[in-house]
């Protein structure tokens, strides 16, 4: 049915990203089967002999097992912040589709300033430190909690203005407290949203690299993406295990880019088409 | 027993009057329809009852309690809504037993008491699925048992039937009176369909923007409306108007006469009109013949032969438009002179201010 | 009597209790939320406006007026850094606009392996950006790089991407560009999705070309997307700190440092008020330019 043109067409933009957006992954894949020496020639020749295993085991190894420390932090802050994330968005998100009054402009005005304003560092630092969670893993969770909560709730917002308030009200009628009509009615409801803010959220602080520099310093609160610069001083960039940790520290993304690429599309697409 | 009382009921939204002081009392096992043109409150009536809307002001009693501040789940009501508003995520079983878990009902009594509902309504076999799953007729009727299985005294309905097509809309009304027979419990219910009111109802409370117009039964208002809203309003085809002007005034009649209209005396309680003032002629188009003896002429416009019944719209001198109703199939050619009598007693007065004055007794 | 009064009594109560607890949306929902989100980023950028007229050293501050504001734009590095934000952010938004566009355009035709390439150009968007800037870092390497290389196969001496002070910003900006345009392109899909195929029956049956039919209808249509796209990547790009960081630290010199990386560099060398001061700067910058922005982009859509 389709042209020859068409069809050269296809093959034509199948081999453009393939050059483009796959080839990068494959050198990554290739230097981390490398050993030392042949790494260091940072070229697209095929590996002499298989030295994955022994990679991954001295990336892991390093620095006294960094590299489990930092997956053990990043797991902890990502799931406890994207948790929170979840229900107090979702709260937000609710009360502000819901219900009209005066504040309703002041709180849209603040979410957009969240999507906006950099975070004033230095202050925040000095603020955390009054606090004593400057360098703990639950300050750097409300940090990113604090800092990522506008999108979630404009996410919740525009799929809660979809959901009827006869819902709500039925809840009322059968004798629904404010928190059941949420937790038992409303939040079930949002799951197609909330898979998409669990993947956005959970992508976005697992690979964060600008906030754990800043507000979680010291070794036993090191992160994955901080593991990375390990081996480009420490070991006059050892490339075969700078690669080896890239690929690990991509494993997490890559599964949830599996489980979840249908719904990220989906979700998006909810989000951003209303503006 | 829970009957209603509803002391001079007002609600206000943002310095707008919607609901301006409604009186009203509703007996125990009643089923009493609001009916009104849309905006005109009884939904928000409805709601007020409920407690999903804030009374701003006046008395709300159910049984002997005031509940103006009570909330929804201690008013001892259920309600269906018009989107029936199904939870989508539990199933049927869930969705009728969501207010009694709740409610921390123990689980035996709670499986009980959905059964229970399930068979009152015929839909035991749905229990396992979900909302998307049903059409609109077992949709509804998982709303209904939703509020059947909290065993309430009273049922709210908001324009329940409204989603539905019309054969499906006849058998539910039939159902929702069958419901009402076997429950014996107070039936409030909200609709904006004449027809839907005027068979369900034991009493029927019509609004207008905001006020009670006219509480009655149904035949009542038929034979009977207080004024030329309801007039308007109850009874399909839509009751014929003209203005006349009174010509005489004899004891318990009034004579008029108009452009349309040859004089006529009609029984008519006559107290403050007098000779020469303007009044509202009307007469349903059911009362209306065709005699060549008629006070009445005009020309045919229209004709509609439905076989059983012809129904005939007719153009009068002063260019108002009337239809007529006859029984039996008439041939009539557009055009045609047409001349049409009716019953005295069946026509209405209403004076200047659009109240009907019928007569004494 | 007795009984009657004290009916009375409670109603009297009842009448008196707030209407308000009885919403099923409670005030307090936002309570947890407005109190993480206060402390942690409010209260920061209030104090950034204190502490950015000080000399600091997180234990105390001395007020010294605009005298950070002042070596802020006296330091030509420093103005250097403002400059590359901007360009950065103009560079990698549009690039991300019209590339991401045509991939969206692509990828809802007709055209084969759709799964594939949506696959493929979505995914760097999920990867740890700074993993992707060191790969690039060694790709872009100007002898031993791969791309070099590869273009050297084909007789073309490619530049020093990142170390030629011209270049290195453009070099960062397209992978950045590189990352990003999976995300730019999904939007646009979701968008184009949305258009109604009547309208492009109705083109058709008006004799509209291919050409018409995306300038005519396409373009006009997707605006909310194309708004976005470009409100999210320019204000992306202004803030952007961990690529810089990853592949050029702000070098060769300070060719490629932006706002975000010289805050970083002066927050490390302990001028914490002029660290501060720069974050001032970022933020006003960001509200002169995004501000108009969107009110424009947000005027045109209403316009339709």
């Amino acid at each position: 049915m389709k042209s020859r043109a068409s069809v050269i067409g296809g093959v034509a933009a199948i081999a453009a990203t393939f050059v483009v957006f796959v080839i990068p992954f494959l050198f990554i894949i290739l230097m981390a089967f490398k050993d030392r020496q042949q790494s260091a020639l940072r070229d697209f020749s095929w590996p002499n002999g298989f030295h994955l295993w022994d990679n991954v085991v001295q990336v892991v190894q390093t620095r006294n097992w960094m590299m489990v420390t930092a997956f053990i932090n990043s797991t902890l802050i990502t799931v406890a912040s994207v948790t929170l994330l979840i229900v107090l968005a979702a709260m937000v998100g609710f009360v502000l589709a819901r219900r009209k009054t005066r504040y309703n402009g002041l709180i849209e005005f603040l979410i957009l300033a969240g999507l906006m304003i950099p975070p004033a560092v230095v202050p925040t630092i000095w603020l955390l430190q009054g606090l004593k969670l400057f360098g703990t893993l639950h300050g750097m969770v409300l940090i990113q909690v604090a800092y990522n909560l506008p999108f979630s709730i404009i996410l919740y917002r525009a799929f809660i203005a979809t959901i009827p308030r006869e819902l709500d009200e039925a809840a009322v009628i059968d004798g629904a407290r404010p928190l059941d009509v949420f937790f038992r009615v409303i939040l079930p409801l949002l799951w197609p949203v909330t898979v998409t803010n669990i993947v956005v959220q959970s992508v976005g602080i697992f690979n964060d690299f600008t906030n754990p520099l800043y507000y979680l310093p010291g070794n036993q609160n090191a992160t994955v993406q901080l593991t990375l610069y390990n081996f480009q001083s420490q070991f006059n960039t050892a490339y075969n295990l700078l690669f080896t940790n890239i690929l690990l520290i991509t494993i997490p993304p890559l599964i949830v880019f599996m489980f979840f690429n249908r719904q990220i599309v989906a979700g998006m697409t909810a989000g951003a088409v209303k503006g | 027993m829970a009957g209603l009382e509803l002391k001079s009921l007002r609600k206000n939204y943002g310095g707008v009057e919607v609901i301006k002081g409604v009186d009203l009392s509703i007996e125990h096992g009643e089923f009493v329809v609001f009916v009104g043109p849309s905006g005109c409150g009884k939904s928000t009536l409805l709601r007020m009852i409920a407690g999903l809307e804030d009374i701003t002001g006046g008395e709300l009693r159910i049984g002997d309690r005031v509940v103006n501040h009570v909330e929804p789940r201690d008013r001892g009501i259920a309600m269906v809504f018009q989107s029936y508003a199904l939870y989508p995520h539990m199933t049927v079983y869930d969705n009728v037993g969501f207010g009694l878990k709740l409610a921390k009902t123990p689980k035996d009594v709670r499986d009980k008491k959905i059964r229970d509902a399930a068979r009152i309504l015929q839909m035991e076999h749905l229990l396992d699925r979900k909302p998307s799953q049903l059409s609109g007729g077992q949709r509804q009727r998982v709303a209904i048992g939703r509020a059947i299985v909290r065993q309430p005294e009273v049922f709210l309905f908001d324009e329940p039937l409204s989603n539905l097509d019309a054969a499906l809309r006849v058998d539910m009304r039939m159902e929702l009176s069958k419901l009402h027979n076997d429950l014996g419990a107070t039936m409030i219910y909200v609709t904006h369909d004449q027809v839907e009111a005027m068979t369900l109802a034991d009493k029927i409370v019509v609004l207008n923007a905001g006020v009670v117009q006219q509480v009655g039964s149904p035949i009542e208002l038929y034979k009977k409306p207080a004024n030329l809203f309801v007039a308007g309003f109850i009874g399909s085809p839509k009751m014929n108007f003209i203005d006349v002007t009174v010509q005489s005034i004899d004891a318990g009649t009034v004579t008029i006469v108009g452009k349309d209209i040859s004089p006529v005396a009609i029984p008519a309680d006559a107290s403050g009109i007098s000779v020469g003032d303007t009044v509202t002629l009307g007469i349903r188009p059911h009362e209306l013949s065709n005699a060549s003896t008629g006070s009445i002429v005009g020309q045919v416009m229209l004709v509609e032969r439905l076989g059983n019944e012809t129904i005939v719209n007719i153009a009068l001198p002063s260019g108002s438009s009337w239809l007529a109703v006859l029984d039996g199939d008439h041939r009539l050619a557009i055009g045609q002179s047409f001349a049409l009598a009716f019953d005295a007693n069946a026509g209405i007065i209403f004076d200047k201010t659009g109240k009907a004055r019928h007569p004494a007794g | 009597m007795a009984v009657s009064s004290i009916a009375g009594v409670s109603d009297v109560a009842a009448a008196n209790r707030p209407m308000r607890s009885r919403s099923p949306y409670p005030g307090w929902f936002f309570l947890p939320a407005a109190i993480i989100y206060s402390v942690l980023f409010l209260a920061p950028t209030f104090a950034s406006l204190y502490f950015s007229l000080t000399r600091w050293t997180l234990f105390d501050s001395t007020f010294i007026g605009l005298d950070n504001f002042v070596q802020f734009f006296r330091e030509p590095f420093l103005v250097q850094g403002l400059v590359n934000t901007v360009i950065y952010a103009v560079v990698t938004s549009s690039l991300k606009v019209v590339i991401g566009m045509l991939l969206a355009v692509m990828l809802t035709s007709q055209i084969m392996a759709r799964g594939y390439l949506r696959s493929v150009i979505f995914f760097p968007v999920l990867v740890s950006t700074v993993g992707v800037g060191i790969t690039f870092t060694v790709l872009m390497h100007p002898t031993a790089g791969a791309i070099n290389q590869g273009l050297a196969l084909i007789g073309i001496k490619g530049p020093g991407w990142l170390v030629d002070p011209k270049l290195a910003l453009y070099s960062v900006a397209l992978v950045d560009v590189w990352k990003g345009v999976g995300l730019a392109t999904v939007i646009y899909i979701a968008g184009l999705v949305a258009i109604p195929r009547d309208y492009y029956e109705a083109a058709r049956i008006d004799g509209a070309t291919p050409l018409q039919n995306f300038f005519y209808v396409t373009l006009p249509l997707c605006r909310p997307a194309t708004a976005t796209v470009i409100t999210l990547s320019f204000i992306g790009g202004l803030r952007t700190f961990d690529l810089i960081w990853a592949m050029t630290k702000g070098g060769p010199g300070f060719a490629s440092d932006t706002v975000a990386s010289v805050i970083y560099k002066q927050y490390q060398a302990g001028f914490y008020g002029l660290s501060t001061a720069g974050n001032v700067v970022l933020f006003i910058l960001i509200a002169v330019l995004v501000v108009p922005l969107t009110m424009f982009l947000n005027r045109k859509q209403g316009h339709e």
